[in-house]
């Protein structure tokens, strides 16, 4: 074997002379070395690149885990809120009142910190989004659905708490306060790797 | 005989090093990098989840709530404040760093943006301990918590009953109420002083409805003398507009439900009182004047028949 080894090494020097200089010998180490360094290089450069990429996937968790306890902290205060609050200094009541004044209303989109806000009430539990009634000035207090917001996000998780809804009612030159069961919605924008806004 | 190079050693040595150090120097300069971004990240998931920890102080119903919050390290909060951006409710802006080696802070975090609270408080805040309560402001109806953080003890020297009994009722620490007799170097942190004659960081005149704190006047009603004492003029300045800013948006909502509850047989003329308190707030000496005609809509409303109030 050794021998075959020391031909090989003279035929290629033979042959490729030109480009072999005087201290082959060290050259091929040299490159030995070049190509190992390349190579170590290169791995320490990929393990760097799964390393950032693990790293970046747990931003991402914990970017989406604040939000969506900031959603839950802010929701579970929302209807004691001055623009949602009734005026009967119930705690957990939503004035429908002032609610249908919200819907559509752009400054407080981006106010709270929530990517959708909606109000559904009892009689539209069983429905599906698309067989509710949306609310508006016109057709409220007929309707089923306060649409406040809805950024119409590709990623969204929401979640409900139920509050008491109550409106101004009146009959037989009576005003009284009419309320009801209905759920909150409010939903919470996640954020996916490699997804841009 | 090998030949040797240079301090004798070989070609082979030689090239090693310097790729070795090259990839030595490229992986603590990487290594030093991911350091500083880590470090960033959990100083801004820090600020970020300051703002949760302030949804609970919401007053709903309370007249008002307390809480404190305590670090391990000496900690670094710096707040801004700008009415204009992020119209019409301008926001806020919390970042964060603490102490890393002796008495060094960190680089201070990306800063995280309020939008929905009215936080009131010194522009840096520096301490182990936060100590924070929330007031309601009512301007004719419920306008927004104010939210109040300091970490220096004040002492009030001379506080009228109502305000030592309203703060002790929080039963929070970090307030200090003193009498006349005692001296101002008495206190260790910041000296609030409802007596002109005394000379002190803070100095209140409460039957005019004002403080004067870093050479400035600050005007005051009602539950806004707490975020007067306790945050930097131009953050007092800055969210006070912003509240007026609020109040409009609000009175909006509340015009509208005049038209509804219109429906309901209720009669009101609140509505052009309110439109009469749009005008533009420009500096807090206005917050008098606004308040004044919030108390005339008080009256109408609480005149109003029972069902047919609006607020």
């Amino acid at each position: 074997m050794g021998t075959k080894k020391g031909q090989l090494k003279i035929q290629a020097e033979r042959t490729f002379g030109f480009l072999v200089p005087k201290s082959s010998k060290g050259q091929l180490k040299i490159q030995e070395m070049a190509f190992m360094l390349v190579a170590v290089f290169f791995f320490f450069i990929l393990v760097g690149l799964f390393a950032l990429s693990l790293f970046y996937s747990g931003l991402y968790k914990q970017a989406n885990k604040i939000a969506e306890e900031r959603t839950l902290s802010a929701l579970t205060n929302l209807a004691n809120s001055p623009e949602l609050s009734c005026a009967s200094s119930k705690s957990n009541c939503i004035d429908a009142d002032k609610l249908i004044s919200l819907v559509g209303n752009e400054p407080y989109e981006n106010f709270w910190p929530f990517s959708s806000l909606k109000v559904i009430r009892l009689s539209a539990f069983d429905k599906s989004d698309s067989e509710m009634i949306e609310c508006n000035l016109a057709n409220y207090p007929d309707c089923e659905k306060f649409e406040v917001y809805d950024k119409e996000l590709k990623n969204e998780r929401s979640i409900s708490t139920y509050v008491a809804l109550c409106r101004k009612g009146y009959e037989n030159t009576y005003t009284y306060e009419k309320c009801e069961v209905a759920k909150l919605v409010a939903g919470t924008e996640i954020k996916v790797q490699g997804e841009s806004e | 005989m090998k030949s040797k190079g240079l301090f004798g050693l070989s070609f082979n040595w030689i090239f090693a090093l310097i790729v070795g150090g090259f990839i030595l120097f490229l992986a603590i300069y990487g290594s030093s990098k991911f350091i500083v971004t880590s470090e960033s990240t959990i100083y801004t998931e820090t600020a970020a989840k300051l703002t949760s920890l302030l949804d609970p102080l919401e007053t709903g119903l309370a007249s008002g709530k307390a809480t404190e919050i305590t670090f391990k390290k000496e900690s670094r909060f710096k707040f801004t404040c700008n009415e204009k951006s992020f119209a019409p409710f301008g926001k806020e802006t919390v970042s964060f760093s603490e102490q890393t080696f002796g008495k060094e802070f960190g680089k201070q975090s990306e800063r995280v943006d309020i939008k929905d609270k009215y936080i009131f408080t010194n522009s840096l805040l520096e301490g182990k301990r936060l100590i924070i309560f929330s007031k309601p402001f009512f301007l004719t109806f419920k306008v927004a918590d104010l939210t109040l953080i300091f970490s220096q003890e004040h002492c009030f020297f001379d506080a009228p009953e109502e305000i030592e009994e309203e703060l002790e009722g929080l039963n929070m620490a970090g307030i200090i109420f003193m009498n006349r007799s005692q001296e101002v170097k008495d206190c260790k942190g910041i000296s609030v002083c409802f007596d002109d004659e005394m000379n002190c960081d803070v100095e209140v005149s409460h039957d005019k409805n004002y403080l004067v704190k870093e050479g400035k006047k600050l005007y005051y009603t009602d539950n806004l003398l707490y975020g007067a004492i306790f945050s930097s003029a131009d953050i007092y300045e800055c969210n006070l507009k912003r509240l007026k800013s609020k109040f409009d948006e609000l009175s909006k909502i509340y015009l509208t439900k005049v038209n509804i509850i219109e429906r309901s047989g209720c009669l009101s003329n609140i509505g052009s009182k309110l439109e009469l308190m749009s005008a533009e707030l420009e500096s807090s000496r206005d917050i008098l004047r606004l308040t004044e005609m919030a108390e005339e809509i008080d009256l109408i409303n609480k005149g109003a028949k029972s069902g047919c109030k609006l607020y």
